[in-house]
């Protein structure tokens, strides 16, 4: 016999008191776990498709430009796409060229930020053109070919194969106008793009404003996210030789996508919040109770000649003992409703409508889990000092009574 | 030798505002080996004499010394450390740790000494058949007799190898012919290991057991009688 | 006679019931405050879409609202040939035109919608007079002034008494082009309005687009935004069958289903927390049952029947939660109250997001709504009165003999 063991006994003096603690203990763990690992899974869908159709994982500008989207500042960057493609873990640059332009059609006008890109690139990356057939993608670089949102050609009141005007301010303050036709027709579901997107290859935009060669971005595709910042300060080396260009994250190229994560995630962990507190308020009261009802034999204990600490540290070690249990119970559920929300998902497709936007993405309906064991653990040992900060009254109070004291309880 | 000495040692408790006196002015001398009872009818002062004794309370005044130990300088981590290594207690309603085996609880005061597992169980094993409760060691104090625990108990106490074992009414919650048996066996444990006993007890036949009988009255002495064979 | 023992009952141990109801009080208390947080959420957001730019009902031809068409107008007193007198829920209606087009100056263009308005009516719908931040709103007086969002305003680099010039197809099938004078700056907080959203007098733009005397459509706003799709309902049976009136809802479909989606979550999170309140609730009635077990068996005895023994530990139970439920609900008051007269202000930390159509702005701000502290509040004796079964199942079930020997 030793304490571990004599801990272990006490914990199941009231067997049902002890499972229905453990059970309130490794359910909040379960639940803390899953939902974590659930949102960890939706937000990196919701930063994959961002980082597509948006900046890339790393974006690289002209300085200023990100803040002030003043179309002045751009750059030859054509060079650098190629050069920064040789880093290891590094998938694709997408060159980009944003123009305000008025959009005209014989009837209608819409003011409009047209794209430049480079087509054979966008296309492998970006999930608005990956759905479009090979006869809608834009020919090449330099071709009138433009694709467009739906709901913008609607407004044009043009169709698919139809030209259209773009006008936009050449580099000298004069507007020039190009001709364009509609190739393909882009239908995401988000009003927004739906209703703005245009985009032409990066030769066609550049000459619209006169700056042949020119890019406002590289958005950089990494093939593994994690491995962002190692391959961040890379490109940061690398643009040594160009000091008014920087390489800047996501979450900075893309505020809104970056906020609407942090948001969401702050509202959740404050319900984690108060689930841990309901547990721990519980796990108090188990403690105490257990505590109070044994005061005659810790007094006992001590007229035996135990010191105090040695009976603190008894409680605690039960605490411990209760903690890890339950611990290790909930990891194990929460491991489970993970594989679940992994293999399965939830699907919410009759919850929301189709096309939910959040954050500038649109929110997939089947909300799928990914594994975070190290943030599992941490909640795991998080909830177990809890246990323990929670055993810490009850201890101090079974060490502060004398063996007179604790032997007169009944 | 002396081990035990209480000079004029008075315990005032306090209740409210009220104070009630438990011992006044009470001299005392146990000597190494003695068999003593303190007897005297409840609220004479027998358990707060024990107490003192036990080194699990301090008087009011005056002065308790055990060996070279005096109690009013001492702090409650020595005491505590005094009573493990030199003091057995055996309590009126056993006091046995419900959720411990027989063996375990006996085994309870040299786990706390850090006694490695294998000298306490040897210990402890010798001490059950010497009670004669071997093949009690697996079994919960549920499932024992009244009798059967105590003996549990002067195994917890006597495990320990102390010099004083402490008993408050050891009896009292058990028939005439188990307490008999106790008793027997305790002047055995006294006699052969030199194990000095004080008991409280207002029963006739454990007094007439004693030696030394000490006589209490409302927190006074009494008297003092020391029986020669 | 029972109420009063219940109640006695709950106070035996004081430590235990209190730390209980300080869990029941916490979780009821936490979550009304973060409900009022989420709500404040989504009032920001259709506040957003609405006070600052839609209105709650929008009286258009059908589907304007999809395709914009520079073609679809209306007269200009349409309003007024509109039996729109008997709603008196109406409290306000602009009359607007709308065009899209190119802003420039001699650095820059910028894309922009801009809405011909008439400036004392527009104020009656939208509110962006409010959140002015240089200059003032464009007055009936000034044939030119524009009141332009703070991102334009810089992306433009133009400042009150500016000039700039709007470029647009005309109604003739022109380009329309003609200087406009900025008279105020605005900020929203939603990038959309402030990248992109201008406003000048009507006049002036029937005379740009060539269309006079004509507008897009009348936006007004209701004193209940809620009650705007039933609003639209009565007037769409009064209207001719080319002209519509839309409601929010279904000018923003998707905010209608995100508010819907919204109180399926609340109900998943309150069952969710109140499991785990529950659970420690059904833990002190069962250590509570089971040390009155002798008392309990004592009552039987003497002729207690089991269901009046089941329903002392039902009304303990829910003795407990409605005394949570009141504490709880004022402690949730108390925090929604403070959170919506004073908030948190969270600019520093990011910046607003998109949503659904809406923006919700960077900041926790709460608003009372009945579900809010309905839905916990139900919950809760729910949870109460679950948690109290079992135990009270097993104290009704005892066998008086046996529970009397029981120490």
């Amino acid at each position: 016999m030793d304490y571990l063991h004599l801990a272990w006994k006490n914990l199941w003096r009231n067997r049902r008191r002890t499972i229905i603690t453990l059970t309130a203990i490794a359910f909040s763990i379960m639940l803390v776990q899953a939902l974590h690992n659930l949102s960890a899974g939706v937000y990196a869908g919701m930063v994959d498709s961002g980082v597509r159709a948006g900046s890339g994982h790393i974006a690289i500008y002209q300085q200023h430009y990100l803040e002030s989207r003043d179309e002045a500042l751009y750059f030859k960057g054509h060079n650098l796409v190629t050069e920064i493609e040789t880093i290891d873990g590094v998938k694709q640059v997408l060159p980009r060229l944003y123009i305000p332009a008025l959009a005209q059609s014989s009837r209608e006008s819409r003011g409009v930020v047209l794209i430049g890109v480079d087509p054979q690139r966008e296309r492998q990356i970006n999930p608005f053109l990956k759905t479009l057939s090979e006869e809608s993608m834009i020919r090449s670089a330099d071709s009138r070919d433009a694709v467009i949102g739906s709901r913008l050609l609607d407004e044009l009141q043009i169709k698919q194969g139809q030209k259209f005007v773009i006008t936009a301010q050449y580099h000298d303050g004069t507007l020039h106008s190009e001709l364009l036709y509609v190739r393909g027709v882009v239908s995401s579901g988000m009003k927004n793009i739906d209703g703005s997107l245009i985009m032409v290859g990066h030769e066609r935009a550049a000459l619209l404003i006169g700056s042949s060669g020119s890019v406002h971005e590289l958005a950089v595709m990494l093939s593994d996210p994690g491995r962002e910042e190692s391959i961040h300060r890379r490109i940061t080396t690398l643009l040594g030789t160009h000091p008014d260009i920087e390489a800047v994250s996501w979450e900075r190229a893309m505020p809104n996508l970056a906020n609407a994560i942090k948001l969401d995630y702050a509202s959740q962990k404050f319900i984690f919040l108060i689930i841990l507190l309901i547990v721990t308020i519980g796990v108090i009261n188990t403690l105490l109770m257990s505590v109070m009802e044994r005061m005659r034999e810790f007094g006992v204990i001590l007229a035996l000649g135990s010191k105090p600490m040695t009976l603190r540290g008894m409680i605690m070690l039960e605490a411990l003992t209760l903690g890890l249990l339950a611990a290790t119970v909930g990891s194990l559920l929460g491991s489970l409703a993970t594989w679940y929300l992994v293999s399965v998902g939830i699907d919410l497709a009759a919850l929301v409508p189709e096309t939910l936007e959040f954050g500038g993405v649109v929110f997939d309906p089947v909300m799928r889990a990914s594994w975070n064991p190290g943030w599992m653990l941490q909640i795991a040992l998080y909830v177990v000092g809890l246990t323990l900060l929670a055993a810490l009254y009850p201890a101090i109070k079974a060490g502060r009574i004398t063996p007179v004291e604790g032997m007169r309880h009944h | 030798m002396s081990l035990i000495k209480l000079k004029n040692v008075s315990k005032i408790y306090r209740l409210g505002s009220q104070k009630i006196p438990a011992l006044t002015d009470l001299s005392l001398v146990f000597d190494v080996g003695e068999f003593v009872v303190l007897a005297g009818p409840s609220g004479s002062g027998k358990t707060t004499a024990l107490n003192l004794i036990g080194c699990l309370d301090r008087p009011t005044a005056g002065q308790v010394i055990i060996g070279d130990l005096d109690l009013q300088s001492a702090s409650s981590r020595q005491l505590a450390d005094f009573r493990l290594q030199h003091i057995g207690f055996i309590f009126q309603s056993y006091n046995l740790i419900p959720v411990l085996t027989a063996a375990e609880n006996a085994e309870f005061t040299l786990m706390l000494q850090k006694v490695p597992k294998q000298i306490r169980r040897q210990r402890v094993s010798k001490l059950f058949a010497e009670l004669g409760i071997d093949g009690l060691e697996g079994r919960r104090p549920a499932d024992l007799s009244g009798g059967q625990q105590q003996r549990v108990a002067i195994a917890r106490a006597m495990a320990a190898e102390p010099h004083v074992i402490l008993a408050d009414e050891p009896t009292a919650n058990l028939d005439s012919h188990t307490a008999e048996e106790l008793l027997e066996l305790m002047r055995r444990l006294n006699r052969e290991k030199g194990t000095t006993f004080i008991f409280s007890s207002h029963d006739d036949r454990v007094i007439s057991q004693a030696r030394r009988v000490i006589r209490l009255e409302d927190g006074h002495l009494a008297a003092d009688i020391t029986i020669t064979a | 006679m029972l109420l009063t023992l219940a109640f006695r009952n709950l106070w035996r141990n004081r430590r235990r019931t209190l730390l209980t109801l300080s869990a029941m009080v916490v979780s009821a208390a936490l979550l009304i405050l973060a409900l009022g947080v989420f709500s404040g959420m989504f009032k920001d957001m259709l506040a957003s879409a609405t006070e600052q730019y839609y209105g709650h009902l929008v009286i258009a031809r059908p589907e304007y609202h999809l395709r914009r068409d520079l073609f679809a107008h209306l007269p200009a007193d349409i309003a007024d040939q509109l039996p729109l007198e008997n709603e008196a829920e109406i409290t306000g209606k602009s009359p607007r035109l709308r065009s899209f087009g190119l802003l420039s100056r001699p650095e820059t263009s910028q894309p922009v919608e801009l809405l011909g308005i008439i400036p004392r009516m527009e104020q009656q719908v939208t509110s962006l007079q409010h959140q002015l931040t240089a200059g003032h709103y464009p007055t009936e007086e000034e044939h030119n002034g524009a009141l332009i969002g703070q991102g334009l305003a810089r992306k433009m680099k133009v400042k009150p008494g500016d000039e700039m010039v709007f470029v647009t197809q005309a109604a003739d099938g022109s380009i329309g082009n003609d200087l406009l004078i900025v008279s105020g700056i605005f900020a929203t907080g939603d990038s959309r309005h402030d990248n992109n959203l201008v406003l000048a007098p009507l006049p002036w733009l029937q005379q740009v687009l060539v269309l006079p005397g004509r507008i897009h459509e009348v936006a007004m706003v209701v004193a209940d935004p809620m009650t705007a799709a039933q609003i639209a309902d009565r007037l769409t049976a009064a209207l001719p069958e080319n002209i519509e009136v839309l409601d929010w809802g279904d000018l923003l479909p998707e905010m209608r289903e995100v508010i819907a989606a919204y109180d399926v979550s609340r109900m998943i999170v309150v069952t969710i927390l109140y499991l785990a309140t529950g659970l420690g609730i059904l833990n002190t009635f069962f250590m509570s049952v089971m040390e009155r077990t002798r008392e309990f068996g004592i009552l039987m005895a003497q002729g207690m029947r089991p269901w009046t023994i089941r329903g002392l530990v039902l009304l303990e139970t829910l003795l407990l939660g409605g005394l949570a439920l009141v504490i709880g609900l004022l402690c949730g008051a108390i925090l929604t109250l403070y959170m919506q007269q004073i908030g948190i202000d969270l600019s520093g930390y990011i910046t607003s997001v998109t949503y659904a159509g809406g923006t919700i702005l960077p900041r926790l701000h709460a608003v009372f709504e009945a579900g809010n502290f309905l839905v916990p509040a139900g919950m809760l004796l729910l949870v109460s009165l679950f948690a109290g079964f079992l135990p009270a199942n097993r104290a009704a079930r005892l066998d008086p003999v046996v529970a009397v020997r029981d120490i």
